[in-house]
């Protein structure tokens, strides 16, 4: 379970999360949608310690990070949840220098201790689990943007999180590439994976999550079940948004 | 002609002095040059502010006056070296103020992702440093480092001040000897080059082999 209390974020003087509480059940898809600059990846990044509390706290997996905390304590607890959560980046971020296998391998032997064959072994079953098991020996820029980001799916789902956290994960792709890793998503969404998903892709929303929030400059507009989201949005903001999302989508 | 062939045997001792104090201050100097880098972008304060001035000071003075430094300098503080250990002192730490400002330009070159993907999976900064983003940096910095390591194969004729016979003062005592200027130093710039040539070569393999995931 995730569980969010009074979180606020500021950089300097610029408020982008303000007292924000929100609790996650286990098995649970959550998308976050809302406009650019609403503090959708910097919640995220909370939830990881890639960025600091400004005030307020964060429960992962039992383990709980409070802006009061101690800066030691806050790392040491921070490092727990990371080993314990796993995070899709819109940019990818594969490791140029390492393989498909090696980018999956490389935290199971140096996070979690593995041994190479049986890290070999558990990188090929997540590979496959992706459909890129044939691809494993290529580099990162021998492969589309729609390979390269289910090899980072896959190099996250390897360490056996409890939680996964996608940022945009199909928006730097190539409209063609993106339904590979949708599918891989919705598929880990139906084994039961927790997840929390920013991202524009109505349908996936539409479809797949059990619950969306809108955010919207730093505070939660609406929290609704997805069919409730789209079907009768309360505010006005999110009525504007889905206009303009769709407008989008169809003015294409 | 005939005093350079007479005399190979002590030019190439003295090839092999300046062979032996490039390469001896090339590694202490990434060593060094990798602290400070490292010190400069996750050190405390103190670190930062100690490799700032450090940098700033051996680039800003003449390798030269460096040298003379170490070697009569230090002898003021009761320390006496010898002119080799003199030499791969001095240039030790000039050459790791140059290269730490190439690792600090490559570590910085690499993109903010590579490290939050890793600290994403649980990997500690330092793991994350040694695994992820020097390996990366390491081949963006080789090609500035090669061009640092010929420089620095060429200022070794500096240490001849301090009467390391190194291959330029091995050519300046065969003149003084003999009186002839040009077969000398014509031979040892011949020497010189050839060995820039094969450093260059040798860095283009090595070049060639980490580019092997673009
Ligand atoms: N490291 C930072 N330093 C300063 N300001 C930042 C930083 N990161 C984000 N911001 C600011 O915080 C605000 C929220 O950013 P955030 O990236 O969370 O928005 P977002 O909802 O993810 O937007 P987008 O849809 O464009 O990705 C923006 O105004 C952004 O400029
Ligand atoms: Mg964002």
């Amino acid at each position: 379970m995730i569980k969010i209390t009074n979180l606020s974020k500021a950089f300097g003087e610029l408020e982008v999360l303000k007292d924000i509480s929100l609790q996650i059940a286990d098995q649970e898809t959550v998308v976050i949608l809302g406009p650019s600059g609403s503090g959708k990846s910097t919640l995220l990044r909370c939830l990881n310690g890639l960025e600091e509390l400004t005030e307020g706290s964060i429960e992962v997996s039992g383990l709980v990070v409070d802006a009061k905390d101690s800066l030691k304590k806050r790392k040491k607890i921070i490092q727990k949840i990371r080993r314990n959560t796993g995070m899709v980046f819109q940019q990818y971020n594969l490791y140029p220098h390492k393989t498909a296998l090696e980018n999956v391998m490389e935290a199971l032997i140096v996070v979690k201790k593995m041994d190479k064959r049986e890290a070999r072994l558990k990188s090929e079953e997540m590979l496959g689990k992706v459909g890129l098991l044939d691809r494993k020996d290529f580099y990162p820029s021998k492969l589309s943007g729609g390979q390269q980001q289910r090899v980072a799916i896959a190099r996250a789902l390897a360490m056996e999180p409890d939680v996964l956290f996608f940022d945009e994960p199909t928006s730097a792709l190539d409209p063609e590439l993106v339904g590979e890793v949708l599918r891989v998503m919705r598929t880990l969404a139906r084994e039961g994976m927790t997840m929390i998903v920013v991202t524009h892709e109505m349908k996936f929303a539409q479809d797949v999550a059990d619950r969306v929030i809108f955010m919207a400059d730093g505070c939660i507009e609406e929290d609704t079940k997805s069919e409730v989201f789209f079907s009768q949005p309360s505010s006005e903001r999110a009525k504007k948004f889905i206009k303009q999302i769709t407008e989008h989508v169809h003015g294409e | 002609m005939d005093l350079v062939i007479q005399n190979l045997g002590f030019l190439a001792k003295g090839a092999y002095y300046t062979l032996l104090i490039t390469v001896v201050s090339m590694f202490f100097g990434l060593v060094i040059g990798l602290l400070v880098a490292l010190s400069r972008l996750k050190g405390n304060r103190l670190f930062q502010w100690i490799a700032k001035c450090y940098v700033s000071i051996i680039r800003g003075t003449p390798a030269l006056v460096q040298i003379i430094i170490v070697y009569y300098g230090l002898v003021d503080f009761g320390i006496t070296i010898g002119p080799l250990t003199a030499a791969f002192v001095a240039l030790s730490v000039n050459v790791g103020a140059f290269l730490s400002e190439t690792f600090r330009g490559a570590i910085q070159s690499i993109p903010k992702g590579q490290m939050e993907a890793a600290y994403a999976t649980g990997m500690t900064p330092w793991q994350t440093m040694r695994r992820i983003i020097l390996p990366q940096a390491t081949k963006i910095a080789i090609p500035p480092m090669g061009n640092t390591f010929i420089g620095m194969l060429k200022e070794t004729s500096l240490v001849s001040v301090i009467t390391v016979n190194e291959l330029l003062r091995s050519a300046q005592l065969l003149v003084a000897q003999y009186y002839v200027y040009l077969p000398f130093y014509l031979s040892i710039a011949a020497m010189y080059w050839i060995m820039s040539t094969v450093f260059s070569s040798i860095l283009n393999s090595v070049e060639k082999r980490l580019s092997k995931y673009d």
